[in-house]
Parts: C-alpha cells; sequence; structure tokens
C-alpha cells in the first residue's frame, strides 16, 4: 500500500489566524476520512467567509484544537520559521516480536501537509488564546493592507480546501478497509514541525522510507 | 422479467445508485432551499440519536435533515429509470418596488409547481435569464447527476458476479468519499453564500433562489455557459458503468446580490420593551379582590393578571393557575379590563412593591396598561414601573398618589399597609401621632395653628394634612423598610391587607405581623427615633432647616427627651442659645414648639402604656 501524501499550499497568516484555519483545514480533512456514520456540523469562520464541515465528533474537536494550541506555542517559540502541521493516517500493524523489539509498526498510508507562514509580530500575551488582534498603524493604507492581505489569504484557504477536495475525490484506492470506529474511522497522529528544526526535512524523509514506496506530491 | 433477489448483488449496486442520487440531491438541495435547511442538524452521534435516525439517514454514513423539496424531486425521479438528474439552481431577481406580499410567495410556488411538473422538462425558453411578471432568473449552478453504464455490461452475469461483490463494497465506500466531498463543496460555492443571506433574515430582498429538477439537461445560454466555471467530481466506478457529478457554476454572483434588499416600511414600534404601552405595571390586585388568598402563592403572582379582568365579576374568576395560562395568551381581553384597574395602580404603588415575583412579571406583561385612560400621572406610573423592573427589594415609589392612598383601615393595621379600597376610620392614637411630625414645615405650621395640643389627633382630622402627614409616613416607613431588611415583612401583610381585605381586621393570619408592629409601634424610643427620622429626612425650608436639626436634636433620644422633660430650663436655654445660632426669632416660639413636642411625648408614654 502507498502512501498517498499532499502538501497543502502554504498559507500566510497571522497569529489571530492560526486556530480558524487550522481548524477549518484540519477538520476538512477529518471530515473525509470519518467515514462512519456521522451527523455533519457547520461551522462558520469568524474572520473569512467561508464555512467548513465538521464530523461532529467532540472527542476529535478536542484533540485537533489540543493540537492547535501546541502548534501556537511552538509558533511562538519558534517565530519567524515556517511551521507545518502533518496530520497522518496509518494502520496499526504488529510487528513480530523479538528479543530487542517489540513495537507496533504503523503503516502510514496518507499524510497531510499543512504549511503555515506565521507573520512575526510582536506578541501582546502569550498563551491560548490568540483573539487579540494586531495592532495596525494608523492610516487607511494599513487598514487596506490589511484587507488585501485578509481577502487574500481567503482566496488561498478556498484554494486549499478545493486542494483537500480534489485530492480525496483523486486518490481513493489507497483507502484501506473500513474499520467499525466511530469518529474518525483510521488511525491517526499530528506532528508539528518548523523549518528550523534539524529533523524538519528529515522527518519527512524518514516517513517517506518507512511507506517503502516514493511519495506522490501533489 | 425475471425477479430480482434484493440481496443479489445487481440489487444492492442499483439499490446504492439509487440512494445515491436521492443523497447527492438532498445534498444540493438542502443548501440551496431556504428555509429548509438542515444546518447544523448534528450533534454529537450519541447511540440514541443514532437510533432514531431513519433509515435513509444512514446511508452513505451522512446523517442528514429532512428536505421535503429532495423527497418530492426524487420520487419523481424514481420513475424515470436511472436517467440523469440535472438540478439548477435559479436566482431569481424581482425589481426593488417589487410587491412582495403578493408575488413573492406565489412566485416561488409557481416554480416548486413548474419543477415537479418537469419530468422531462418542459422549459423551453432559450434564455436562462427569463422574464416574467417583471423578474429575471439566472441559472447559477447546474448539478448533473448521472450514471454511465458501460455498454455491453450485463448485471448478474455470472463474470461478474465475484467482482461485484467487492465492487458494491468498493462502490458504497467511494460513494461515502464522494458524497463527503459534495457536501463540503456545497459549502463552498458562491450560491451558498446567496442561499445563507436569504436564510439569515427575514428581510424582504429582491432576490430568491429557486431549483428545477429535471432528467433532461437543456443547454444554457451561451453567455450564461461562457461565464461559467465547471468542475467534475471524480466518478465512481461501478461493474457495469460509473457514477458522475459534474458541476457548472457561476463563480461570481455579488454583483447581482449587492443591491440592498428592500428594507421594510418603517414601522413605529410603539410597544418597545421599556415602552408604557409594552411594560404591566406590576401591581397587585385591589383590596377588593376576595378570590386571592394571603396563603395563595398564584395570589400574588399573577395578581396583574388578575387585576386586568377588574371588570369581571371576581366570582366569575377561575382559579389563579389558569388564570396565569390565561393571561398570557388573551390579551385582547386584558386589554379590555385595563380601565377600571389602573386607576387603582396609582394608589397601590406603594402597597404592591414586593420582593417578589418581580422577574416573573418582566417575563409575562400585562398588555396594553397604558393605553387605557388612566387618571394616574403617567410619570408617576412610569416611575412605578422602572423601579418594579429593576429592583427586587422594596422601593420607595416617589409618587404624588402615595398620599392619595388610604393608609389605615382600621387601628389595627399597620401603618406600613396602603390598603386600596381601605376607608379612612380613625386612627389609632399612635399612628395619628406618627403621622404629623411629617416635615419641619409642616410642624411650624402647625406652630401657627394648634398651640400646646394634640396637635397630631387634631392634625389628623384634616384630610389634606392627613394626607400629607400619610404621604410622609408613608415614606417614613418605606425608607425604614428600605432600610431595615426586616421590614419586609410588611410588605408581605400589606399585599394580603389588599388582596383580602375582609379578613383584614383582627386577622388571624397575620396576627403575629401585627403585633409586632405594634410593638414597634409602641416602643417609645421607636417612635421617637420615627420622630428623628422624619424630621431629618424632611426637606428643609429656608430657615427651618436649622430648626428641624434643633428638634432632633431635642426629640432624638428617650433620655433626651425626659431631660426636657423633666428639665425645661435646660431646654429652654438649649432653644434660647440656638436661637442665638440660628437666629430664631422669639424664644417663645420655640418653647411653644417644644411644648408641642413635649405633648407628642406625653401621648406617646401614654400609648405604649397601654395593654
Amino acid at each position: 500500500m502507498n502512501c498517498e501524501v499532499c502538501q497543502l499550499k502554504e498559507l500566510d497568516v497571522e497569529y489571530f489566524e492560526i486556530r480558524e484555519v487550522l481548524r477549518c483545514i484540519l477538520h476538512t480533512i477529518f471530515f473525509h476520512r470519518a467515514l462512519g456514520l456521522v451527523r455533519p456540523k457547520d461551522v462558520d469562520l469568524t474572520l473569512f467567509e467561508i464555512t467548513y464541515v465538521q464530523c461532529g465528533d467532540a472527542e476529535l474537536e478536542k484533540k485537533v484544537d489540543d493540537k492547535i494550541d501546541q502548534f501556537i506555542d511552538r509558533v511562538e517559540k519558534h517565530p519567524n520559521k515556517k511551521n507545518q502541521i502533518c496530520l497522518s493516517f496509518f494502520e496499526v500493524k504488529n510487528k513480530q516480536a523479538t528479543w530487542f523489539t517489540h513495537k507496533v509498526e504503523h503503516l502510514y498510508w496518507e499524510q497531510w501537509y499543512i504549511n503555515l507562514n506565521v507573520a512575526h509580530h510582536p506578541k501582546p500575551h502569550s498563551g491560548k488564546s490568540h483573539h487579540s488582534k494586531l495592532v495596525l498603524d494608523p492610516g487607511e493604507s494599513a487598514s487596506d493592507e490589511g484587507n488585501a492581505r485578509r481577502a487574500t489569504l481567503e482566496s488561498s484557504l478556498h484554494e486549499v480546501l478545493f486542494q483537500i477536495i480534489k485530492f480525496v475525490n483523486e486518490k481513493k484506492d489507497h483507502i484501506p478497509p473500513i474499520p467499525n470506529m466511530e469518529g474518525v474511522s483510521f488511525p491517526y497522529e499530528i506532528t508539528i514541525s518548523s523549518s528550523s528544526d534539524s529533523a524538519f526535512g528529515m522527518d519527512m524523509f524518514k516517513r517517506m522510507l518507512q511507506t517503502g514506496h516514493p511519495t506522490m506530491l501533489s | 422479467m425475471m425477479a430480482v433477489n434484493p440481496h443479489s448483488e445487481p440489487a444492492k449496486m442499483e439499490q446504492i445508485i439509487t440512494e445515491f442520487f436521492a443523497k447527492s440531491l438532498h445534498i444540493i438541495l438542502e443548501s440551496r432551499c431556504p428555509f429548509v435547511s438542515s444546518r447544523n442538524y448534528s450533534g454529537e452521534l450519541s447511540s440514541a440519536s443514532a437510533a432514531s435516525m431513519r433509515p435513509r439517514d444512514k446511508w452513505f454514513n451522512l446523517a442528514l435533515r429532512d428536505c421535503p423539496a429532495a423527497l418530492e424531486n426524487i420520487d419523481f425521479w424514481r420513475q424515470s429509470n436511472l436517467e440523469p438528474m440535472v438540478v439548477d439552481v435559479v436566482l431569481v431577481q424581482r425589481p426593488v418596488n417589487w410587491d412582495y406580499a403578493s408575488s413573492s410567495p406565489k412566485l416561488a410556488f409557481e416554480q416548486n409547481l413548474l419543477s415537479k411538473d418537469r419530468f422531462p422538462v418542459v422549459w423551453k425558453s432559450d434564455s436562462d435569464e427569463f422574464w416574467c411578471d417583471g423578474h429575471s432568473e439566472k441559472v447559477i449552478e447546474r448539478w448533473i447527476m448521472r450514471y454511465e453504464s458501460k455498454k455491453g455490461c450485463k448485471e448478474g452475469s455470472s463474470a461478474n458476479k465475484r467482482s461485484s461483490t467487492i465492487t458494491s463494497h468498493a462502490l458504497y465506500k467511494k460513494s461515502i468519499l464522494l458524497l463527503r466531498s459534495l457536501y463540503v463543496t456545497v459549502r463552498l460555492l458562491p450560491a451558498y453564500k446567496i442561499f445563507r443571506e436569504i436564510n439569515s433574515s427575514g428581510q424582504i430582498r429582491s432576490f430568491s433562489l429557486v431549483h428545477r429538477v429535471s432528467s433532461s439537461v437543456e443547454p444554457l445560454v451561451r453567455r450564461d455557459e461562457a461565464e461559467m466555471q465547471q468542475f467534475t467530481f471524480t466518478p465512481v466506478d461501478t461493474s457495469c458503468g460509473k457514477l458522475c457529478i459534474s458541476l457548472s457554476y457561476l463563480p461570481s454572483i455579488s454583483d447581482t446580490t449587492s443591491e440592498s434588499s428592500t428594507p421594510m416600511s418603517p414601522q413605529f414600534i410603539t410597544d418597545y420593551v421599556g415602552s408604557p404601552l409594552a411594560d404591566p405595571l406590576k401591581r397587585l390586585p385591589s383590596a377588593s379582590l376576595p378570590q386571592y388568598s394571603p396563603s395563595s402563592p398564584f395570589g400574588r403572582r399573577h395578581s396583574w393578571s388578575y387585576d386586568t379582568r377588574m371588570a369581571s365579576p371576581p366570582s366569575a374568576l377561575p382559579s389563579p393557575s389558569p388564570t396565569y395560562s390565561e393571561s398570557r395568551t388573551l390579551h385582547s381581553k386584558f386589554g379590555s379590563h385595563r380601565p377600571p384597574i389602573s386607576s387603582r395602580y396609582s394608589s397601590l404603588e406603594p402597597a404592591q412593591v414586593h420582593t417578589k415575583d418581580t422577574g416573573y412579571d418582566e417575563y409575562f406583561p400585562s398588555p396594553n396598561f397604558s393605553p387605557s385612560p388612566s387618571p394616574s400621572p403617567p410619570v408617576g406610573s412610569n416611575m412605578l414601573k422602572v423601579l418594579l423592573r429593576s429592583d427586587s427589594a422594596p422601593v420607595y415609589i416617589p409618587t404624588s398618589r402615595l398620599g392619595d392612598a388610604p393608609l389605615y383601615s382600621n387601628k389595627t393595621v399597620l401603618p406600613f399597609s396602603p390598603p386600596l379600597q381601605a376607608t379612612r376610620p380613625s386612627l389609632s392614637l399612635v399612628e395619628r401621632s406618627l403621622s404629623i411630625p411629617t416635615t419641619a414645615g409642616k410642624l411650624l405650621s402647625l406652630r401657627g395653628e394648634d398651640t400646646a395640643r394634640p396637635s397630631g389627633v387634631k392634625i389628623s382630622s384634616n384630610s389634606s394634612p392627613h394626607k400629607s402627614s400619610s404621604r410622609s409616613f408613608s415614606r417614613l416607613s418605606f425608607e425604614d423598610s428600605y432600610d431595615d431588611s426586616e421590614f419586609s415583612g410588611p410588605f408581605v401583610v400589606d399585599d394580603d391587607d389588599t388582596l383580602d381585605p375582609g379578613s383584614r381586621p383582627g386577622s388571624s393570619d397575620r396576627s403575629g405581623n401585627l403585633g409586632m408592629q405594634h410593638e414597634r409601634v409602641k416602643s417609645q424610643d421607636a417612635a421617637v427615633g420615627a420622630l428623628v427620622q422624619m424630621l431629618k429626612k424632611a426637606p428643609p425650608l429656608q430657615q427651618d432647616l436649622n430648626r428641624s436639626q434643633y428638634v432632633s436634636k431635642t426629640s432624638r433620644p428617650e433620655k433626651s427627651s425626659n431631660q426636657i422633660q423633666d428639665h425645661p430650663p435646660h431646654a429652654s436655654s438649649n432653644v434660647s442659645s440656638f436661637s442665638r445660632v440660628s437666629g430664631i426669632k422669639t424664644t417663645s416660639d420655640a418653647m411653644e414648639e417644644l411644648k408641642g413636642y413635649l405633648d407628642v411625648k406625653q401621648m406617646l408614654l401614654k400609648q405604649s402604656g397601654k395593654p
């Protein structure tokens, strides 16, 4: 089984936009991978005129929010760096126990890379709450720039969502049989990395090696 | 025709395909038909909720709300034997000054009727921008669901039997994925914004969305087709064909809907929250209502509604509970009974203030209170309403009507109970005396009129001074009650008094409270203190301001009064010293005044000495 990898378009976001953008993207992906019985839940973004869909799993929602919090913390610690969230779906394979190893192997069959370029601005307060807007310079030009940037980001986010839809539509054969699970049908993990990490690229390379097949970058 | 085993693979395949069309139509129309949305239908998927879902909801593991439009159309489509399903989402625009009341519902209804009858499509216009009755239509989305069967493929053939089993399972899984994508996609398209805009507010807009479902693909106008963008979902292969969903949509519709919606005609809201028309006077019923017993929990709570029925004989009234429930609906009936009630409210103002049920009264305001002609001054009534609404504690209501209410029904009635229709019997000596020295001005006026006599008694016989004194006394009483929490009891008593005046005199239910009140009154110190309070809070009158202070000083404690009584020279010296300071005209005047106070004190002592 090959591992399908989707590198989503990089987005330039501000601190206060991270949460909404990541929620939108992650939940859109999860909605396509929660193949059990769901009651879709529409969520309107407050910063953009976009409505995304959640699969209605409260536990998943909490996990996503926790991961977003970790990402935001990491971004605060590593400013001015490209940050990435990797959502991986895997199958659990029990390796044959040996004297040295007895571990469960994760066979990744799909990976989503969400690339965010967080603009560096002096944050007023570190913490999980990033609802405070950045102080804009007085004058119309700054507000116009902000509006243009926001519109560009909304358009880019739109593109990312359609990118997900296209990917999901085009790649279907690699999906393993649907287990009888509530919420997200397949085991997954979310990892956070940033460009400053030495293992930023190495981590990707390791995952590629684990799959045993050349990745197909979209 | 050979009967098809419903559990055979071909049957399953056909069922999956049929349900796929139904689900697709449901997803599309759910987000394009205004007011038929199942948005945010989901919550946590609990076992109970899952069990309650209909079987169709579980198809493709996507539970959606009912969509009548989809259900209607899919029933027609089933007869078409897997023909393509074309769903056109049409933006209908009407002129700004369009007669919405008469036309728009009809228009939408007609469109839906047409959609029902349009199998096959009878739409023969050459233009998708169809003008009819002053409105324009434009196809902004076209969804085409079709099943393309492979040529030469036979269902149920033995060669395909094994693969079809796998295929049906795979078909179902891939159909799930496709429909998930469809669900997300419909919400990312421009038409969804229009749908949300229409659904979000009840404003009459110049545009609306209608849908047409047909089984044939009518060509679009070249111009429109050129503007549209195409999007095709990856087909889902089956053993004998493939399921396809394609989309043509206008990428930009904002220019057509950017015009502001027609504003509603301005209406003056006369019954806004807080207005005299909307807010009730939260008053208890008058004393002449025997139905409510003090012990009834609803007697006070629903008194306002009961009040509105004052025009009807009290005996005809139902029990409090029905009154409560009926008051919520029979507003017109209440309104008709308004006039006779409002006249009582003003006089009831001080009596009706109580700590309880204010919140209830807020939620169930008695309607049409104000429109009825009311003799009460609007300012006072409004003040009452404001105070009653905002406070849950007893409130002093500075209304001019306060004095009009007879405070006492008989001597057993406490000063704190302002009965509505109570007569003005002779007051007890204590009550009279308490009512007399209201303000310093009044006291000084007595100086000229009555000297060295129980002026309190005299004053009580005079109606106007009585009013003013009663007002002042009630003011005192309310102030005391406002300051002292233990005075909240009297309000309960007052309510009971007003509710059930028949049982008021010597009522055993309230005897405990009455006795307590008597004890307070009887207390000489309390009486003197009350005097002092009154004097302190009395409005100053020119040079009398200092006099009031002097009087308060002299009458404050029992000890001091005794000192005055026992040591007249001392008092006189005090008076003389005060006169030197304040400039009182003569010492004799002051002495006369002092004597008056002493008389009052004597009366108080006598009263306290009574059993």
